[in-house]
């Protein structure tokens, strides 16, 4: 009678293997299905950052063989955190005179983190809004707004090197002349802090967009037409339904979007800026390692210095995201 | 067709045991309903045997086949689910055709099946819709059209109706029979309403705590409930119970207002032991009217009445200050009444009550398992003791 | 969401002058979120478009008057740019390679993290909490922090427990590798996200009716997760195409060593002329591809609003 079976014993061993894994039990399989993942973060992610963590317990050998010297510890560590490592980059000019370089690259990345996450988080709302409603021709808004983030790093920097160059550009002269900025604003630490972090919100506010839309899409609109008989107003629509319902989605948005805002890199060389100007904590990991000095040491110290900076921002969001997840469905 | 045994069922999550020692035998072509409190491990039981859930030991065998070991989808089984679980992004076709396409049927098989799987559930001319599109009630036809359409050995459902209004569910319930009497498969009904237990079942299987409580036909569980706990559970609105003890002439409460006659030797009790004494609330009658067999006249006063149109609900307290803790429906000195609709019966008036000695049940107060059922002096034996109470009627 | 969805203006026969609206506009609320709505609609198609739309018009510039400065139209005008880019260099075969490497990194991310967001989405078992965090942490390090080891590794001038594996020094695994390790956690963060959120139910009826667990992920889960992973392919995929410190540093310059279009793009700048309208139209001709995967994809998210009733 049993029309719809199969015989339980099969020759096919991919039919075996999927039987075995029927057996198996909860944690067993979710053990199995995470072993590609962690495989491949294993040998790409993990193991190069031991051996980059333990490049940093040693000391620079700028003229030996290895680059390497000998043990230290966390000598280099202390050093860059009390700024007496002589090899790492310098900046072109010292903005801020007495500041210890380490501490004002420091300064530099958690302001750009900050401001560049906060408006591409406003950005990003409003982007996925429009992006959400009906209305003809939604297809194209949708490709404009999230076009920004398909140009390359390269260009987005050629772009706005290009839009604020004073002999190609237009917006420096008028920008000039209101007292905004100075004469030359890419070679002024302050106009170029400016001009990167408006260069990272155009491209990367469709990023967050993106995610905040797939959130919202997953919300079953028949709550919207619960709240609308209900009575409520856009606002309280969106207060009250789709902000603690996109919550978990927006989370890993902005969690993701601080971790590379405090990476920042790219955008400061490719504008013409330059890690001179600019100086972020990525800079300081690129220029020191592949700059004039090739300072090894020193660089991978300041790489995990950067994590663990990033490790202690970060941690704010894993605790709202704990929070959130409360509420959530499961 | 096939029969379900479950062999010392037992199933642990971390600490929790969800289910002790779990036995059970289900006929071929049987209609079972596991019945219970939420929590109780009627879910895990229905998904041990749909083997969505692992048991940590005992067995399983559909059909004399052991399929503990076999993932669901090699069971031979059809479900349906609470919240009825059509997916989404395929329409009322797809839905339904989904497990042939899974076992590759030819399309031809798929069409003439969906088609008489659709004409049982009345869905006929709605293949091409999509779930949203639905009402409650035709997305809960398409589940069933879903499990019916595979011609499985036996159909789990759990909790089916329960996202329904009620006026669906009573309509579902009489298809869901229909269904069963067209196909005569074997079905186990997962619900912690006892009204679709009673209704549809050909047995029910009482389950509180992991624990099988009873497994019989809906009025035996009704008439002869094996313990308290069925006792208490079937039936709507529940049973009375007194607490008391065997005396030599029968049962007497604790809280003193009701003695019951009987021979403790005829029902194997004890003088002395802990009882309960349980009442159905349709066998509480007032004296005036009361006929046959019963107790002395308890003198109480009414408190509430709740008329439901072809009962009124009687809320009895023997203390004419006193008024019925809603919350604790068994406290001493209580009692619910259940009478037809003509009678006339006032708030808050003293009305004089017996109990229908047939119909009442006893049950050891530590063991909580049933004593007997029906207290009433078998015919032709001689009731030699004249008490002071009786000679009062 | 969708209740105020026409075109303004098509709903209600009033169109007079603006009093007549402000009229309506108090008796009828909505209007004022659709002006207000197209207003910021109008906005941020603005500042998004106006650069690349400038961007353009560097392209359609003369190159040797670029310098001069260029403003809302083109500085001279000359169209060869787009010509000129691919004679210069094979600027089609740079954007092939990084083509080859957003596609298979887009493949082999969205199925390695589909398996691991299903886990931590939708699974319970010990270490949950720590196995994610170490997934997140690997994005807490600059990308020079992997870049030595691996360079080595690649270049076979190391060995991994042991194996020295093939040279993948310019070819597309020396980009894929690791960049695949770089955009995994973001796209297991994702979908771990959306896969957590489909009921329970659905996965149990599609077990029931004959598919293995692997199977309910993909016939289920997957499809009905369509918005998040198709955003999560989206973002991989753009990012991969787009990026700039192992495509650059892993591969050759030339295009036959799998350069990929940073190298292109970089070339127009020799060591005596900056040729920005090259530059410019390489990009604008580099963003095509990206933009039509934008559009066949966003009709995937849409499709996500079509599955309705996902939630219990």
């Amino acid at each position: 009678m049993a029309t719809d079976q199969q015989p339980s014993r099969s020759r096919n061993p991919i039919k075996r293997g999927l039987a075995w894994m029927e057996n198996l039990s909860e944690e067993a399989y979710a053990y199995l299905l995470l072993i590609p993942a962690f495989l491949v973060l294993a040998v790409i992610a993990f193991w190069p950052l031991w051996r980059t963590f333990k490049l940093s317990l040693f000391e620079d050998d700028l003229f030996g063989a290895a680059k390497v010297g000998d043990f230290v510890g966390l000598q280099n560590y202390i050093d860059v955190l009390t700024n007496q490592n002589s090899l790492l980059a310098r900046p072109l000019i010292d903005l801020t005179g007495g500041t210890p370089f380490f501490r004002q690259a420091l300064l530099v990345t958690i302001a750009f983190a900050v401001i560049s996450v906060v408006f591409e988080t406003l950005i990003g709302f409003g982007q996925a809004y429009i992006m959400a409603k009906e209305y003809r021709g939604r297809r194209w808004v949708r490709v404009a707004i999230i076009l920004p983030w398909a140009i390359p790093i390269v260009i987005q920097g050629m772009l706005f090197y290009l839009l604020f160059n004073p002999s190609v550009g237009f917006l420096s002269g008028p920008l000039q002349s209101m007292g905004i900025f100075g004469a030359n604003p890419l070679t002024d630490s302050t106009d170029a802090f400016i001009i990167t972090t408006v260069a990272d919100i155009w491209k990367t506010s469709a990023f967050m967009a993106l995610l905040i839309l797939a959130g919202m899409q997953s919300i079953d609109k028949s709550l919207y037409d619960v709240a609308e008989v209900a009575g409520a107003s856009p606002w309280q629509r969106f207060r009250h339904i789709t902000l603690p319902l996109i919550l978990p989605a927006l989370l890993v948005a902005m969690l993701f979007r601080t971790i590379d805002a405090m990476r920042v890199y790219g955008i400061i060389e490719a504008s013409g800026a330059g890690c001179g100007t600019v100086p972020s904590l990525s800079c300081l990991v690129v220029d020191t390692m592949f700059g004039s000095t090739q300072a090894y040491a020193s660089a991978a110290t300041v790489a995990f210095i950067t994590a663990i900076v990033i490790g202690i921002a970060i941690s704010v969001y894993l605790l709202a995201l704990k929070f959130s997840s409360r509420g959530s469905y499961q | 067709m096939a029969t379900i045994e479950l062999e010392h069922i037992r199933k642990e999550y971390g600490n929790d045991i969800a289910i002790e020692d779990l036995n059970l035998d289900i006929q071929d072509g049987e209609f079972v309903t596991l019945v219970g409190p939420s929590g109780c491990g009627k879910s895990t039981t229905i998904e041990t045997i749909a083997g969505l859930t692992k048991p940590t030991s005992g067995t399983v065998s559909i059909g004399d086949r052991d399929v503990t070991k076999l993932p669901p989808k090699d069971r031979g089984i059809a479900m349906v689910f609470q919240n009825i679980a059509l997916f989404p992004h395929k329409d009322v076709y797809d839905n339904i055709s989904f497990g042939l396409q899974l076992r590759k049927f030819e399309k031809e098989e798929i069409d003439k099946r969906v088609e008489k799987a659709a004409e049982t559930v009345q869905l006929n001319g709605m293949l091409d819709r999509m779930p949203s599109e639905m009402s409650g009630g035709q997305r809960q036809r398409v589940a069933i059209a879903r499990a019916i359409v595979r011609q499985p050995d036996a159909f789990l459902m759990d909790e089916p109706l329960a996202n329904l209004d009620a006026e669906l569910r009573v309509h579902m319930r009489t298809q869901l029979q229909r269904i069963h009497d067209e196909l005569d498969t074997t079905i186990v009904y997962v619900t912690h309403d006892q009204a679709q237990a009673m209704t549809m079942s050909d047995r029910i299987a009482v389950i509180n705590d992991g624990d099988l409580q009873q497994f019989a036909p809906p009025l035996e569980c009704y008439n002869e409930p094996a313990n308290l706990f069925v006792a208490g559970f079937i039936g709507s609105p529940a049973m009375n119970f007194i607490e008391g003890e065997i005396t030599d002439d029968g049962f007497e409460a604790d809280a003193g207002y009701i003695d019951v006659e009987f021979d403790p030797s005829a029902v194997d009790a004890t003088v002395g032991q802990q009882v309960v004494l349980g009442v159905r609330p349709e066998h509480v009658l007032p004296t005036e009217t009361a006929t046959g067999d019963v107790t002395d006249s308890i003198d109480t006063y009414t408190d509430v009445t709740e008329p439901m149109g072809k009962e009124i609900f009687v809320y009895l307290v023997t203390d004419q200050s006193a008024t019925v803790d809603m919350e604790d429906p068994d406290a001493a000195g209580q009692l619910l009444m259940s009478v037809g609709p003509a009678a006339d019966i006032g708030e808050d008036q003293p009305l004089s009550v017996a109990l229908d000695k047939s119909n009442l049940h006893l049950f050891d107060a530590d063991s909580e398992v049933a004593i007997a059922h029906g207290l009433a002096e078998p015919a032709g034996v001689d009731a030699t003791e004249d008490t002071p109470a009786s000679a009062d009627d | 969401m969708s209740h105020d969805t026409q075109p303004a203006g098509s709903s209600d026969e009033e169109q007079g002058p603006f009093t007549n609206w402000v009229d309506s506009a108090i008796k009828n609320p909505k209007k004022v979120y659709r002006a207000m709505f197209a207003t910021v609609a109008i906005f941020f198609l603005f500042t998004t478009l106006f650069p690349l739309y400038w961007l353009t018009m560097i392209a359609f510039s003369d190159g040797s008057r670029v310098s001069e400065g260029v403003g809302l139209l083109p500085t001279g005008f000359d169209p060869s740019s787009f010509i000129e880019i691919f004679q210069q260099v094979p600027f089609h075969l740079y954007m092939f390679n990084s083509l080859v490497f957003a596609t298979l990194t887009t493949v082999f991310v969205l199925l390695v993290a589909s398996l691991a967001g299903y886990a931590f989405g939708r699974l319970q078992f010990r270490g949950k909490r720590p196995m994610m965090l170490g997934v997140l942490v690997i994005s807490f390090f600059p990308p020079a922090a992997f870049f030595i080891p691996l360079f080595q590794l690649f270049n076979q001038q190391i060995s991994f427990l042991g194996i020295t594996p093939p040279e993948l020094y310019s070819t597309p695994g020396g980009v894929v590798i690791p960049l695949s390790a770089v955009f995994l956690p973001l796209a297991i963060f994702i979908l771990t996200t959306f896969y957590g959120q489909i009921p329970d139910g659905l996965e149990d009826a599609a077990r029931i009716e004959g598919t293995t667990r692997l199977g309910a992920l993909f016939r289920v889960i997957i499809p009905l997760s369509a918005p998040g992973v198709a955003t999560a392919g989206i973002l991989t995929f753009i990012a991969v195409y787009n990026e700039f410190f192992f495509s650059f540093l892993m591969t050759g310059a030339a295009a036959q060593d799998w350069a990929p279009i940073v190298d292109g793009i970089i070339s127009y700048r020799s060591q005596f002329q900056v040729r920005y309208d090259l530059m410019a139209a390489a990009s604008i001709v580099a963003v095509l591809p990206v933009a039509t995967l934008v559009v066949i994809a966003q009709e995937k998210i849409v499709s996500g609003l079509t599955s309705g009733a996902l939630k219990e």
